[in-house]
């Protein structure tokens, strides 16, 4: 059958539609929009947002943050969970304010957005340092005191193997998100282990617990401070020490982690014009001990993040009353 | 309640389905007017006695080998080629010289944006808009939705269900359904997050109807649009969405924008699917009478074609608003709030019990609007109201819909007086305890030191080292072109010569974006997952249709299975199976599980009752009618099912990515968490393109005679 | 014998209509049979395939029967030069086994299908230059179709859908309703007016679908197959409620079945098609009574004549002695009842109009009929 003549006008008439709707959408977009990098100001009620990736001393920071903030400065704070490298594009931006705990693990983004956009400004040291190294259980160190150097690990390298790493022994890693350089550690120190990735923190503590209830070794890529540490008991395995510029090129990294002075970046923004709550999270800074008190509350205790601010705050005022001077 | 995916497929089923049967002239025959109209096939039947005549003789000289006659011209070519290419490039891996390297200028690009995209006219006349656009529509649902305070929400939704379930008795059924499911989400203390969800829901939805809508329009009028748009609707659906996010969000910046459009590129497909379908499955009878009525093009459009396809484009917005909420904590991984970001914070500190509590108002929140949109699309298929009588008489069109909004007059402002407007703390119960006891008693006991068969680790590893790294290291020692040629050989059994270039292409793209042998790697997780699936679901669904218990005691388990968010069980999941590839392959199959089991189910009880009584008549005992009877006449279904459990099971590549899979699905988690669009693309294109390659290697197409 | 013998091999001899006019027919409806024909159609091809447009020219191929043609072409021709005229106020049956064309001529006749050659017209109106906006403004006024399926819209009430038409015409909602309502009360369906039609028989259907052709008050009324969807007795009842119609409006109607039966019962004038051509026109006495080639007569030979046939052709001249007594016929009163008149009474019957004696029918001429031998006679001039 031939086709209607109709056919061809009505494409033509969708058609017409299509650029007309086009073309209103153009048009409302006429004005810049609001890039929305200058929006927040420091005045009561208005609100402050801060990142909350995803382990628990990150959110016991943002939780003793969000608290005095609330009941000091009377500003809304909205917490936001998200991972520490899409963190940064939202201080780039201004949707987010303040990123309390930084541990380094995107530097390029620090170079772009610190040092050449300078969209985003540091705000000093939280206080805790952060370590990262490979760690085994406590029980396995007592019963190997040797195990505890990187040069005798290959020694005892049969006690990590798992189905995963086949005949080289397991050396587990945590989520994508970390920074590591283990592959490259593994390879330039010609260990007989693979590194095998968890994929996220929860699937990575959770075999960390299973293991350790059931008394069987593990070595993990791991690090202080930590909530986990509180139950589970672990050693460090003593890596060649880092020096200055060692792990420049990731390739050649043959040297354990530094301590990372953990620290908190604002955007430029809101450290200009955030007022009393700006300066106020610019001043934060507190002990591991501290930190870890709130943390253990949260994970271990299962009590809800705010819980465990208001009674760490109820019980510590001498530790933060010089922050809100 | 089935699930997005599922049904969506079926959508699309469907579909397939409907197109060659119109087009083939034998089907024209049963209605007269079809014989009458005089389509040429049709009205010569001795030209049509004798065509299979002639073939048949042919295939009877060539019987006993058929595969090898369909076979032997690419066989012939690949006996040419092969050698070539090999000397060439050489037969391991995929070779160096094949490969693009697609990383350096996604990065690149990754760059220009950043650097950009507060300068460039592109991002501030328009994608700034929209973003802006997004953050606050969202901020204004949820504030009226909080402002309207829990009872006034309650209040409406149990008002709004019971009228679209059909007013009077008839509507107390979706009503209760509705008053239940937002009790337990205050009940679980998640009732601001699941305002917050609910808004983002509401608007992704909005969006992705009228979009869908429009799409589904053009295609169903244009058939060179739907040409078009069907493989960018596919991909859509396939592409995992962590791989897209950070494109959004590098487009559309973190929170809300990002997650609203993600969650709209995810729940588009089937709404601009089903109103073409809609479109195009209208009864031609109809709309040539009103043809003959002298109905212009748009009169055509908007009086007939478009009322015929309510039904199509009510079970497209179900199936929307059914992907939409399976978006929700891919979601939050980029800030978008909601119950997405408590079942994430719940899981970093592995407190299953709280990630389960906010994962259930997410299943609630699917079952809610599944069931009032699934009632409303039943009322318009059965033509509503108008046969009325007693209560429902007097309750239909806009008496039901005044009596509706008198109710809720009456109902808030003075509840509202008495009740605050959040949940009351006092009715909220803690499940999280109880929860995280049974699962850890259950892991503990189930995970090792079981009596006899040892314990779900013990097998894991067994799996792991007797399987999957076999069939691992088997593909990847395989050389390249013999899985480019076996890719092609399946995909030439499976559906013809275009089924076998684009499995072949497919493969070849993956060698060529440079990640070949991570692409074998989650291949070899897929293919296992893909048998284990198949042979557990081909065993529980073949008892559940003979077993009607079972089937019964099942079905709620399947639901909940297919609409929980899958973060909820990687805990338990990495407790019974160790971190590594034999739990991703795990959770993949608990995924794919139940879109399998129904689809048997469905297969086996639908062979004809007549053949299965004739056969029980010559004394067939249990195990023959299942093997010889039920299994042979359900093969469609089950192929179906084969196709549906490697889909599936793909979808979970990357949530196996969080329980130790490594290869695409870190990869794609990678480029995300580390912004690396470069490697995250690459990973998410190639899982595509596995999911392409192993759908044309395992569906039968109608090509195929 | 005036009755048309056909060549059926020659279709020249069908494509002058008034040859085989019964013009008595056209007499019983108070238009005039002198009118210009509503549809004037003259050598219509439709031709489905490859190159359509180039079979009706070219002698040879259109000279093939369908399966050579198909063979050598690809091509099936559904109408191949079909010619008729369509006279005002009657009721014209296109009859035909499916697959021969009747469908597509029918849709050809408001262009839902496009022919592929010949002319048509429609009121002395070219139908093939009509431009877009003229053929509409056709289907929605002037020329109405009624569906075998039916074609209602699902989601509207009976009602809506009568008012459909008149809808797409742009009338007024209060307007269309009071219309829609007239007419739905013409066809029967009181009561029902708020209906879907997935709540009705098929017979109800098919009278909303009448009733949504009649609403646009249109010249002419096409139907499609119309009751072949429908059970027997309720077939009847609307060939009835059709025939009932056309008693009281008198509408020009054209009307496609494969039921000869029905083709009998409805229609002033039947086209017989076959493979797409016409093999006869005439009233449904000539086409029984004088079966233009053995296709229509072994088509025909299973219908009761008697039912059929009219008294004329059973008539001799009367005789000088008759035309006093007997029992009297009216000449339109069929055979069946001039048999029981004759048997009655035993004697010839005469045949009588405005008082004048036309003829006489006896036993033996009665059985001829009957017997399908012919009449034997030259029917007595009027």
């Amino acid at each position: 059958m031939k086709k209607p003549p109709a056919f061809t006008s009505r494409t033509s008439r969708v058609a017409a539609a299509a650029t007309a709707a086009l073309a209103v959408t153009a048009l409302s977009a006429c004005g810049a929009a609001d890039t929305g990098a200058a929006a927040s100001s420091g005045g009561p009620g208005d609100k402050v947002t801060i990142a909350v990736p995803s382990w628990v001393g990150a959110e016991a920071n943002a939780a003793v943050a969000a608290h005095i903030l609330e009941e000091e400065y009377d500003v809304r704070v909205e917490k936001t969970q998200i991972d520490e490298s899409v963190a940064f594009d939202g201080l780039d931006s201004g949707k987010i304010d303040a990123v309390l705990e930084d541990w380094n693990g995107a530097p390029e983004k620090i170079e772009k957005y610190v040092d050449q956009k300078k969209s985003v400004v540091s705000a000093g040291d939280l206080g805790v340092t952060g370590k990262i190294g490979w760690f085994v259980p406590e029980y396995l160190a007592k019963e190997h005191p040797d195990i505890t150097d990187w040069k005798n690990l290959d020694k005892y390298a049969h006690l990590f193997r798992t189905a995963e790493s086949g005949d080289k022994g397991q050396l587990l890693e945590g989520s994508p998100s970390y920074t590591t350089n283990d592959d490259a550690l593994v390879k330039n120190l010609k260990l007989d282990l693979k590194t095998v990735y968890a994929g996220s923190e929860a699937a990575q503590i959770t075999q960390i617990q299973q293991d350790y209830k059931a008394r069987k070794p593990f070595l993990t890529y791991w690090w202080t401070p930590n909530w986990v540490n509180e139950d589970v008991k672990m050693v460090e395995v003593k890596l060649p020490e880092w020096t200055e510029g060692c792990d420049e090129d990731p390739k050649a990294v043959d040297c354990g982690y530094p301590e990372t002075p953990l620290r908190k970046y604002l955007s430029a923004g809101f450290a200009k014009d955030g007022g009393k709550p700006a300066e106020f999270l610019k001043r934060m800074k507190w002990t591991e001990e501290d930190q870890n008190e709130v943390a253990a509350m949260i994970a271990g205790k299962k009590m809800s993040p705010e819980d465990a601010a208001e009674k760490w705050v109820a019980e510590n005022e001498d530790v933060w009353k010089s922050w809100v001077a | 309640m089935s699930t997005a995916t599922d049904s969506a497929r079926s959508g699309k089923r469907t579909e397939k389905r409907t197109a060659p049967a119109g087009a083939r002239p034998g089907a024209r025959a049963t209605t007269w007017r079809g014989t009458d109209s005089a389509s040429p096939p049709a009205r010569t039947p001795h030209g049509r006695a004798e065509t299979p005549a002639a073939p048949n003789r042919l295939r009877t000289a060539l019987a006993g080998r058929p595969v090898l006659r369909r076979l032997l011209p690419l066989l012939a070519a690949a006996l040419v080629l092969v050698p070539v290419a090999a000397a060439l490039w050489g037969s391991g891996g995929w070779p160096q010289q094949l490969a693009v390297d697609v990383k350096t200028p996604l990065d690149d690009a990754y760059d220009w944006v950043v650097d950009h995209r507060e300068t460039n006219p592109v991002f501030l006349y328009f994608l700034l808009h929209l973003s802006n656009w997004a953050e606050i529509s969202v901020d204004a649902v949820t504030g009226f939705l909080l402002q309207l305070g829990w009872l006034g929400v309650i209040t409406a939704a149990v008002l709004l269900a019971w009228r679209i379930g059909g007013a009077g008795l008839r509507g107390l059924r979706t009503a209760a359904v509705a008053l239940a499911a937002f009790a337990v989400c205050g009940v679980l203390g998640m009732w601001e997050a699941t305002m917050e969800t609910l808004a983002l829901m509401a608007v992704a939805v909005s969006v992705s109807v009228v979009a869908g809508l429009v799409l589904g329009l053009a295609a169903g009028l244009s058939d060179r649009f739907d040409r078009v748009l069907r493989p960018v609707l596919d991909t859509m659906q396939i592409m995992p969405a962590f791989a897209y996010l950070l494109p959004l969000v590098l487009l559309f910046q973190i929170g809300v924008p990002a997650a609203l459009i993600a969650t709209v590129v995810y729940a588009v497909p089937p709404m601009a699917r089903l109103t073409s379908l809609g479109l195009r499955g209208a009864d031609p009878g109809v709309l040539e009478a009103v043809r003959s009525l002298g109905a212009g093009p748009v009169q055509r459009l908007v009086t007939a074609r478009l009322p015929l396809a309510r039904k199509e484009i009510l079970l497209g917005l179900n199936q929307t608003i059914m992907m939409a909420l399976s978006m929700v904590t891919i979601a939050s991984v980029v800030g978008a709030g909601g119950l997405g970001e408590e079942v994430f914070s719940a899981l970093s500190t592995v407190d299953v019990g709280n990630a389960l509590a906010a994962g259930i108002p997410i299943v609630l929140l699917a079952v809610w609007l599944d069931r009032t949109t699934a009632v409303a699309g039943q009322r318009v298929a059965e033509g509503a109201d108008h046969e009325a009588t007693g209560v429902r008489k007097v309750l239909h069109g806009r008496r039901a819909w005044a009596l509706v909004a008198a109710a809720f007059a009456v109902i808030v402002p003075p509840g509202r007086r008495f009740l605050v407007e959040e949940w009351p703390e006092l009715w909220v119960v803690d499940i999280a305890r109880p929860v995280n006891e049974a699962v850890q008693w259950f892991t503990a006991h189930l995970a090792t030191g079981v009596p006899v068969v040892g314990g779900t680790r013990v097998w894991a590893d067994g799996f792991t080292t007797g399987v999957l790294s076999p069939l691992r290291d088997g593909l990847q020692a395989m050389p390249w072109w013999s899985l480019v040629l076996l890719a092609a050989v399946l995909g030439l059994l499976a559906g013809g010569w275009k089924a076998m270039c684009t499995a072949a292409a497919a493969l070849a793209l993956i060698g060529v974006i440079g990640v070949w042998d991570k692409s074998l790697d989650t291949l070899s997780q897929a293919l296992a997952g893909v048998v284990l699936t198949l042979v557990l679901g081909f065993a529980i669904g073949v008892l559940a249709a003979r077993v009607g218990w079972v089937d019964r005691a099942l079905r709620p388990v399947l639901d909940v299975l297919q609409t929980l968010p899958q973060f909820i069980y990687l805990i338990p999941v990495v407790a019974l199976f160790n971190v590594g590839r034999a739990a991703a392959v795990a959770a993949a199959v608990l995924y794919a599980l139940p879109a399998v089991v129904r689809i048997t189910v469905q297969g086996l009880r639908q062979v004809d009752a007549g053949t299965l009584e004739a056969s029980r008549s010559l004394g067939a005992s249990t195990l023959q009618q299942i093997r010889q009877v039920q299994l042979p006449l359900a093969r469609p279904a089950l192929m179906l099912a084969l196709n549906q459990g490697v889909v599936l099971v793909l979808a979970m590549v990357v949530v196996g990515g969080f329980v130790g899979s490594g290869a695409l699905g870190y990869d794609v988690v990678f480029g995300l968490q580390k912004s690396e669009l470069g490697t995250g693309l690459a990973a998410g294109v190639a899982i595509v393109l596995l999911g392409v390659a192993l759908d044309r290697a395992t569906q039968r197409r109608p090509d195929r005679a | 014998m005036n009755s048309p013998t056909h060549d059926p091999t020659n279709p020249e001899h069908m494509t002058n209509p008034e040859h085989m006019t019964n013009p008595e027919h056209m007499m019983s409806n108070d238009r005039s049979a002198a009118a210009a024909p509503v549809f004037s159609v003259r050598d219509l091809w439709k031709v489905f395939g490859p190159k359509a447009g180039h079979v009706p020219g070219d002698r040879e191929l259109a000279a093939l029967p369908q399966a050579e043609l198909r063979e050598r072409t690809g091509c099936t021709a559904a109408v191949r030069g079909v010619s008729f005229d369509v006279h005002r106020g009657e009721v014209f049956v296109v009859m035909g086994l499916s697959g021969s064309g009747k469908s597509t001529l029918v849709r050809c006749l408001t262009r839902l299908i496009e022919p592929t050659s010949g002319t048509l017209e429609f009121d002395g109106d070219d139908l093939l230059a009509m431009d877009k906006d003229k053929l509409r403004e056709l289907r929605r006024r002037r020329a109405s179709m009624v569906f075998q399926h039916f074609g209602l819209l699902p989601h509207r009430t009976v009602l809506d859908n009568v008012a459909y038409g008149l809808e797409i015409q742009g009338v007024g909602r209060a307007e269309r309703r009071a219309r829609a309502l007239e007419t739905v009360a013409k066809v029967g369906l009181e009561g029902l007016e708020n209906r879907r039609p997935g709540q009705l028989s098929g017979g109800q259907q098919q009278r909303v679908g009448l009733a949504r052709a009649l609403a646009v008050d249109p010249e002419v009324l096409l139907f499609d197959e119309p009751f072949s969807a429908l059970d027997p007795l309720i077939r009847r009842d609307m060939q009835e409620e059709v025939i009932r119609l056309h008693r009281e409006e008198g509408r020009t109607m054209v009307f496609i079945t494969h039921d000869l039966g029905e083709a009998l019962r409805i229609g002033d004038r039947i086209a017989l098609m076959r493979d797409g051509e016409v093999v006869q026109i005439g009233t449904p006495e000539e086409i029984v009574g004088s079966p233009a080639d053995a296709y229509v007569r072994d088509f025909v030979r299973d219908v009761p004549r008697e039912q059929v046939m009219t008294v004329r052709r059973a008539m001799r001249p009367v005789a000088a002695t008759e035309d006093a007594t007997g029992p009297v016929v009216a000449p339109t009163a069929t055979v069946a009842e001039a048999v029981e008149a004759v048997a009655r009474t035993g004697a010839p019957a005469r045949v009588m109009e405005n008082g004048r004696c036309l003829g006489v029918v006896d036993q033996d001429g009665l059985l001829r009929v009957i017997a399908g031998l012919g009449a034997g006679r030259e029917e007595v001039a009027a």
